[in-house]
């Protein structure tokens, strides 16, 4: 991070915060900031000088004018000093890759399209629920009438059977011929034409695809500008031990990229497999 | 199947499209005596209320998750016979093994087929009988 920045820079940037931020009741001289020295300071180190600021920044802060002098009697204040070196580090960092890489304008932008995008989002979720309520509801009317197919069609089977195997008064074949006909002429056209409907108000059901696809989309580029913005900015600013730290949580929804992770299943084979080999 | 088509199921879900499903799942095979819940207290409350035979619920809850949920079946003594079958979108492996541990009867990963709730239900019947 800031550690190969030239010392020239980092006092400009020294005086530009003690300049604006604070108004000192007496003069405080600066000794000029070490780069490497305060690039290496651990976290410890910042949480705790953090503390200190916060305590003190009402109380105790620099003068503008002193900040020009090189070196020497700051004695009284070397905390505070370093404080105000690890801040700059801070601000620097943060304005620097913000500005370079234009996210400053970006970052705005993307604050401002927030509240749209979880408008976005709540019509994708309602979208989808009304979707499958449609498909639900469609199953429900349809499911019946195929049921209803099935066993007219088998009722009328088991008594053509009996027709030849000989076991079927004229009278009873004339009134099957009769009811056959009617399954075949009427009822059976009726069902599969309330059948297709709702195949087809299953398909339809399928439109909010299209919408929400849409809708999503622009989330996950306004998602991705702004986390490639708030990357940039963790990466320059974030220390290296915290990196790398983990959230462990045990509720996490579902897996959207399983590539390249070892702690995660793929599918029900994974699950079982994972249970068998513990023995449940 | 040895399992009594009268089996009364509590299916907990927050979200009303998968209860329905999961219903519609059992009402496939045979089972129609099911009621539903919305998270975990209230699936606790029903449970408590007595009847049920079978617990199918998802993880992720407000007020109290699925493990919770399983946990608490298990320490109370009138509820912790009871197979709990979990249904979730968890897939990470301590997901898995903590479920495991808390004493699932079975663990299915979303999205799921009816072949999968079919096969898993049938595990745990053949497990009961055993018992």
């Amino acid at each position: 991070m800031s550690a190969n920045n030239d010392s020239d820079d980092l006092e400009a940037l020294f005086d530009s915060i003690a300049a604006s931020s604070v108004v000192a009741p007496e003069p405080l001289k600066s000794v000029a900031p070490d780069p490497v020295a305060s690039s290496n300071a651990d976290n410890d180190d910042l949480q705790a000088l953090f503390d200190s600021v916060a305590a003190k920044a009402e109380v105790a802060p620099a003068s503008p004018e002193s900040a020009d002098h090189e070196g020497g009697s700051g004695e009284g204040w070397p905390q505070q000093e370093a404080v105000f070196n690890r801040i700059g580090h801070m601000a620097r960092a943060l304005h620097d890759t913000l500005g370079l890489l234009g996210y400053d304008k970006l970052l705005e932008k993307t604050v401002s399209a927030l509240p749209d995008a979880k408008d976005r989002l709540a019509y994708v979720a309602n979208l989808t629920e009304q979707a499958a309520c449609r498909v639900l509801n469609a199953t429900d009317i349809a499911n019946p009438l195929v049921d209803e197919m099935e066993s007219g069609a088998k009722a009328l089977g088991e008594r053509w059977d009996q027709v030849f195997a000989n076991r079927m008064g004229p009278a009873e074949f004339k009134q099957l011929a009769t009811e056959t006909r009617l399954f075949l002429n009427e009822q059976l056209p009726a069902k599969t034409r309330g059948t297709h409907a709702q195949l087809t108000e299953i398909m339809m059901a399928q439109d909010f695809q299209d919408l929400t696809g849409q809708v999503i989309k622009k989330i996950v580029a306004l998602a991705h500008e702004l986390e490639s913005g708030l990357m940039s900015v963790l990466i320059e600013v974030l220390p290296e031990t915290k990196r790398t730290e983990e959230v462990a949580s045990l509720v996490n929804g579902p897996v959207i990229n399983a590539e390249g992770r070892t702690d995660v299943v793929v599918n029900q084979e994974q699950v079982d497999d994972l249970l068998d080999s513990l023995g449940f | 199947m040895a399992a009594d088509p009268k089996m009364r199921f509590l299916v907990v879900d927050d979200f009303s499209t998968m209860r329905r499903i999961v219903r519609n799942l059992l009402k496939e095979l045979g089972f129609t005596n099911v009621d539903e819940a919305e998270d975990g207290a209230i699936a606790l409350q029903k449970l408590q209320g007595g009847g049920f035979e079978f617990v199918v619920t998802d993880w992720n809850m407000p007020n109290m998750d699925g493990l919770t949920l399983l946990q608490s079946i298990r320490a109370t003594p009138n509820l912790k016979h009871l197979p709990v079958l979990m249904i979730t979108a968890e897939a990470k492996k301590e997901n898995i093994i903590a479920a495991a541990q808390s004493g699932a009867s079975g663990y299915i990963v979303k999205p799921f087929t009816a072949g999968t709730l079919s096969e898993k239900l049938n595990k745990i019947f053949e497990k009961m009988g055993q018992a």
